[in-house]
This record gives structure tokens, sequence and C-alpha cells, in this order.
């Protein structure tokens, strides 16, 4: 049995060998268990976080027509409570982009900030707005909630006088909770009703398989969204100067922090296979990579990931709670954690994907 | 290997022989920067182009504003009225109370279509055409979603591109195809060929230092400098313009600053501008054999940044096909990239082959290349395959010194 296993190494490592001048890496080799790997994503950590997530949608949605209908500051702390609970929810979910929150672009129409004031008030005063139009992406979802509860004046009896006064203002702060909630329950309900198993039975190697199609959307989410998004480009990695309002929540102010750790949290969770409700951890990209360690290459690179996640924690707990005044202040400390999180590209987009003969299927649009 | 060792020594022999020519010949003063002066005053002016620039950001930037006009558009293509009177369309009054317009100098090289108007008339007429198709045929359907044959809006990424009815971005097609039918063939078919440089007596003006009237150049000095204008003439530092190469303009210095910004292309800025500056300290010299060797240089390079965009557009649109070909929401990505492929595929008919008089790719075989990377199926791109994609790009990469994968990245 021994001897068989080891010619079979030796013969796929022949194959694998003969196979490496095509730069296309298609063919698997290893036996690893990616459907078993797949199944614990799905059913211990992805719909679980969409089932959190719509839950708190749906009090978001009851709290903005709570709000609308009367306008209160006891009404909008209570709006302002439930939408940072689905906004930080959203963080644990946003990474997950495939299937239907791929096809209907969830995350765009969820989480696109700064948010476009100028829109916002237009789609107020007008009344005609399409929120299914990419370009109305800037007007609506979770940032354009922000402006409209924690932006739209200097203190909160001013806020509420808004709304007591234009009952235009509720009404669209009701249309945005209501399409954050029906987006989110179309993606819920794909998986649901029958995407769970075609998401889990597409456990082959191929460019289109579930692993390397969620494996490359994990990798982009990581790069685009929670090292560029929430930390790089307001500190200013990608300008001539620091863009402090361009932090995530820019008008709560004080919550950009918790978004980014709950997102920084979620993204390591998920490398090592958390269960979201936190009772216990399934395979997932640690495990696989140590099956390839064991299996004679490469580095310990899941014990070199996770070091990496954990530095990346420390420097930004350094950080305080309002991004916006981290960079005004001390900008110094952002770029000490936009560092951290970049050495991590490295090993994640570079070594992982070698390592699990996983092409990287996206490009950096040159932005223009 | 005695061949090679041979032709070794023979090469050496050669540039030795070459070296000692150059040493009998005039000096040549190769400043650090773009600086040159006579009597105390700078020589150098290329305010026609720098203006010219300028004009072709206003026009790009309005093709994206849904409240301008055609007729607003086509002014500041033409800086005159549709009845040729003066307009005013620029938000800019040192434009307005300027004469000079983008369209006369489209396809209007000296060396390319001096004798061929015909072609020029086309291509200035596609400009035109790209014009009106953005305000008759996107703009009134702002706020309708793209769908195979009809034009809207299309999300790419977090941005939101306008596209026609088969997928192309209009503005796109007019921005990137100036950079080769006003920026390149100016530079590279007009002022730097012999036929500009060495026109009338302009050698001899030259060599005794006979300047234009109210002027503080020669003839020939500022013909150069005006082949420098379309590259630098918005940088923040005309004399030292690397400093901020890629940010000072949306055409030629932009991609210049891209390629250079590749690690396959780095050091490419350098060499264009080392040739522009040598060029020009040999014509204060009067060595014209130095400078035709840098006008040489820099028509190869600038060509070859075309050719490294069109490529790297190309595989940027097939990188960013969605895997679903159906879902009609995903193709904004693609689109935006193959808009700027098509504006830098077009620029190729104004490239310069080294040692001839034409193009890379002349205007027909554009046009070729061009209705493949359209004609996959019935409605444009929304119908590409990624074969076309690097079928074309191969077809590029076969004349250049570079692959597909050194531009892609």
């Amino acid at each position: 049995m021994k001897l068989l296993k080891i010619c079979t190494l030796l013969i796929s490592g022949l194959v694998f060998w003969a196979c490496s001048s095509d730069e296309e890496p298609q063919v698997n080799t290893d036996n690893f268990d990616r459907g078993a790997m797949l199944a614990n994503w799905a059913d211990n950590i992805i719909i679980p976080g969409y089932t959190s997530y719509t839950a708190s949608l749906i009090t978001l949605d009851e709290a903005s027509a709570v709000f609308a209908e009367t306008s209160t500051i006891e009404n909008l702390e209570g709006l302002r409570s439930a939408w940072l609970d689905a906004y930080t929810l959203w963080q644990k979910v946003s990474m997950f982009e495939i299937g239907k929150a791929e096809a209907i672009a969830l995350r765009d129409f969820t989480n696109i900030y700064p948010t476009n004031v100028e829109t916002i008030e237009s789609n107020i005063s007008t009344g005609d707005y399409n929120l299914e139009l990419p370009s109305s992406r800037v007007a609506q979802g979770f940032p354009a909630i922000d402006y409209l509860i924690n932006g739209l004046a200097s203190d909160d009896a001013l806020i509420t006088d808004k709304f007591n006064q234009d009952p235009k203002y509720g009404t669209y702060l009701k249309a945005l909770t209501s399409r954050l909630n029906t987006l989110a329950q179309e993606v819920l309900q794909d998986w649901e009703t029958g995407y769970r198993e075609a998401f889990i039975s597409n456990d082959g190697s191929s460019a289109t398989s579930s692993v390397n199609k969620l494996v490359n959307d994990y990798m982009f989410y990581y790069e685009k969204f929670l090292r560029a998004g929430k930390i790089g480009i307001p500190a200013g990695v990608f300008s001539n100067t620091p863009l402090s309002d361009n932090v995530e929540a820019f008008y709560k102010n004080d919550a950009s922090k918790i978004l980014f750790s709950t997102a920084l949290d979620a993204a390591q969770g998920f490398f090592n296979g958390d269960f979201y409700d936190g009772s216990g951890s399934g395979i997932s990209l640690d495990d696989y990579l140590e099956f390839i360690h064991s299996n004679g290459s490469s580095e310990d690179l899941n014990t070199l990931i996770n070091n990496q996640f954990e530095i990346s924690r420390s420097r930004s707990q350094m950080l305080n709670d309002s991004f916006f005044l981290q960079i005004e202040n001390d900008n110094a400390l952002m770029l000490n954690t936009y560092d951290a999180l970049q050495a991590n590209v490295v090993l994640l987009k570079v070594d992982m994907f070698q390592a699990l003969n996983i092409k990287v299927d996206f490009v950096d649009a040159d932005g223009d | 290997m005695n061949k090679v060792f041979l032709s070794l020594i023979f090469t050496t022999i050669l540039l030795a022989s070459c070296s000692d020519d150059s040493d009998n010949g005039p000096s040549i003063d190769n400043p650090e920067t773009y600086s040159f002066e006579r009597n105390g005053q700078s020589t150098v002016s290329f305010t026609g182009q720098t203006t010219r620039i300028q004009m072709a950001e206003e026009l790009i930037s309005a093709m994206m504003d849904f409240s301008t006009s055609e007729a607003l558009q086509l002014e500041m293509y033409r800086n005159e009225t549709a009845d040729g009177g003066d307009a005013n369309p620029y938000s800019d009054p040192a434009l307005n109370a300027d004469n000079k317009n983008i369209k006369s100098k489209v396809a209007a090289s000296r060396d390319f279509f001096f004798t061929n108007t015909s072609t020029s008339s086309i291509i200035k007429a596609d400009f035109e055409e790209w014009i009106s198709g953005q305000v008759n045929k996107v703009f009134p359907n702002e706020n309708t979603v793209a769908a195979p044959g009809i034009a809207g809006q299309i999300a790419d990424g977090s941005s939101t591109r306008f596209v026609n009815s088969k997928g192309l971005e209009y503005n796109q097609l007019v921005a990137k195809s100036l950079i080769g039918a006003l920026m390149a063939d100016q530079m590279l078919n007009n002022y730097l060929g012999t036929a500009v440089l060495d026109e009338a007596d302009n050698r001899a003006s030259n060599d005794s230092e006979l300047l234009e009237d109210g002027t503080n150049y020669t003839t020939m000095e500022h013909k150069w400098d005006e082949a420098y204008g379309y590259l630098y003439g918005t940088s923040a530092d005309k004399t030292n313009p690397n400093a901020s190469i890629g940010s000072d303009d949306s055409f030629l210095n932009k991609y210049i600053g891209r390629a250079e910004n590749d690690n396959d292309f780095a050091g490419i800025a350098n060499e264009i501008f080392e040739a522009f500056k040598l060029g020009r300290a040999a014509i204060v010299a009067g060595d014209y054999t130095i400078r035709d060797q840098q006008a040489q240089i820099i028509r190869e390079k600038i060509s070859e940044v075309i050719a490294i965009r069109a490529v790297h557009y190309l595989q940027a649109g097939k990188n960013a096909l969605p895997d679903d070909r159906d879902n009609t929401a995903l193709y904004g990505s693609a689109f935006h990239g193959l808009s700027e492929g098509y504006g830098f595929i077009y620029s190729l008919q104004f490239t310069r082959q080294l040692g001839t008089d034409l193009p890379y790719f002349t205007h027909n075989e554009v046009n070729a290349m061009l209705e493949k990377l359209m004609g996959d199926g019935d409605n444009g791109l929304w119908d590409v395959e990624p074969t076309t994609l690097d079928e074309l790009s191969e077809e590029i990469v076969a004349k250049f010194q570079f692959t597909i994968d050194q531009a892609a990245n």
C-alpha cells in the first residue's frame, strides 16, 4: 500500500513536472477533499453568515420604518444601532461574492464609499431615481444610510428636524433599507434553494471550480476591499495625499475601526475554516496548505499566513476607533497597518495560489 | 562561434570608427535637462502643443458631461462654429482666445498625409462620428442599463461606464485614438521627419543661427520642440518632465508613464526623454546625423508604447470577460478595457517603422483589425471571443520585440 502511494506520488510528480511548462494550471494532482472543504464553507460559514445578515437587515428595515414614521431622537438612536449591527454583519459575508451575489453585484450595491451626497440629495428632492442602475450605486447601501442618519446635519435634533420637515427623506431611507434587504434575501434564498448543492458538487480544480473561484473572490476581496478600501485608499497609498474622508462609515466617524477589525477577523476565520457561530473549526485553506506541506512541498504557509494576520491585527489595534482621526493625526500608523496587510498579499496571492495550483483570474484594472 | 566572435570584432571596429567620426564632427553640449538658451534667454517654445493637449482634455471631459450638446463638443474639436465662425467652446478663456484647434492637426503629418488627404479626411471624420454618437446614441440612454444592441450604462467595478449598442465607449475611442492621430502622428511623422526639419533652407539658417522673426529660435529648433511638446506640453516641469511622467495629461504622457511603471519596460521614459534632449542639443551643434538617430529612437519607442498598450488592453478585456456570458451586467470591465484597446489599435496606423515611410500597421490593416474585434457577432463586443482577442494580440506583437505576457501585466 505504502509503495503504491509513493509510486502514485512519483508518477503524479512526473506528470506535474511534465505539464509545468504549460502555464495554465488546470490538472489537480493532489487528493485533498475539496468537497468537504466546500461543504464546511457553505454550511458552517457562508449560509449562517447570510442568515444572520439578512435577519439584521429585517431589523434595520423595521427601524427605518419606525424612524421615518416618528422621527424622534430616540428612534434615530435605535435606527443607528440597527444600522451598525447590520453593517458589522455585512463585513462577515462581503468576501463571498460568488453565485447570486456575483450575478447581482451585491457588494457594489451594498457598500460603495465614499457615497455621493449630491446624487442622494437630488434623488430625494426629485423622487426620480432607479436604485437598480449602476450609476445609483454611489447613492445607496450602508454609506448612503450613514449620510442620512449621521451626516445630514450637525446634531441629532437637526437631523430629526430634516426628517420631520420633509417626508421625502424618510421615503428615501426606507427605499434604501428595503433594497439592502431585498438583495441579501435574494442571495440567501439562492443558497438555500439549490446553489449550495451546485457549489459543493463543483469540487474539481478547473478555473471555474468552486474552490478556484471562491479563493479568487476571497483574494480579490482581501486586496481591493480589506487592504485598499478600508486602509490603503484613505491613508493615501494610491494618491498624492491621504484621503481621510474616504474612510468607511465616514459620517458615523467612530465605526471605521470596528468594521475593519470585524472584516479582518472574518478573513482570517474563513482561511482557518472557523464556524460562523464560533463553536468550532472545519476544513479550510489552512488544512489544505498543511496537507500540501506534509506531502513535502512548499513552506509552512499556514503558519506564515496566520502569523501575518496576527501582525496585521496587532498593528491595527493601535489605531483610533475613527480612522478619519487616525489619518488626520498620525497617518504613519495607518500605513504601518497597510504594510502588514500588504505582506500577506504576497503570501496568499503568490505562495498560496502556487501551492494550491490555483491561477489568479483577476487583474487590477488600471483605474482610468 | 568563431563567426560570432569575428562579427563582434567587426562590430567593435565599426563602432569605434563611428565614434571617431562624431569626434571629428561638431561637439555636442548635451545639458542635464531640456533647457536651451541663446543670449541668456530660452530658445524652447511649444505653446501650440500645450494648447492642443488642453483642448483635447476639455473635449474628453465634455464627452462625459451629459449636459453638453453635440454642437458644443464638435466646436471643441474644431474650435469653430458649424458654419465656420469663431467659437468659444472651452471653459478656459485662454483656449477660447486661441485660434488653434484639434481637428486640423488630426491625421495631418507631412510624411503620411501630405498627399493623402482622402485618408486624412476619413480619419478626421471618424472623431466627429464618435462625438456625435456619444451625444445622439449614448446620452439619451443615460438611465438605461446597457444590453446587447442597446446603448446605456454598465458597472465596471465601482465605476459606471456608458457604452453604445455594441459595447464601445465613444469617449475612450476619442481619447485613445487622439494619442495616435494627433500626438504620435504630429511628433513622429511630421516634426521629427527630415521633410519638416530640413524643409527649405532650415539647415543653412540653423547653421548660421538665423532666427525666426520675433523669436529666439531657429526654425529647426522650433520644429523639434513642437515634437517635444506633444508629449511634455503639460508637464509640471517642462525641462525635467520625467519627474511627473504619467500624470500630466490623459494622452501620450499618461501612457508613457504606464509603460514605465511596468517592470518589463522600465527605463523607456528615460530613453525617450534622453533622445529628445540629445537630438535638440545636436541641432544646436549642427550635427544632423545624431539628430536623426535620436528621431529614430523616439519613433521606435513611441510606436512601441502604443503597441504595448493595445495588447495590454486586449488582454485586460479578455481576462475581464465574464464566466457567465449570459449575465449582461458583468461586461463593464471588459468593455472598458476593449474600448481603450480599440483606440490604441486605431493609433497603430500613426506609428512609424524604422527606416521606412510606413506605419507598423496601415490604415487598411488597422480597419481590418477593428472589424475583426467587432465582428464575432451582430452585437460587437457583447459577442467577442477570447480567441479573437488573442489573435489580434499576436498580430501586433509579431511586429515588435515584446511578448503578450510582458504587455499584459
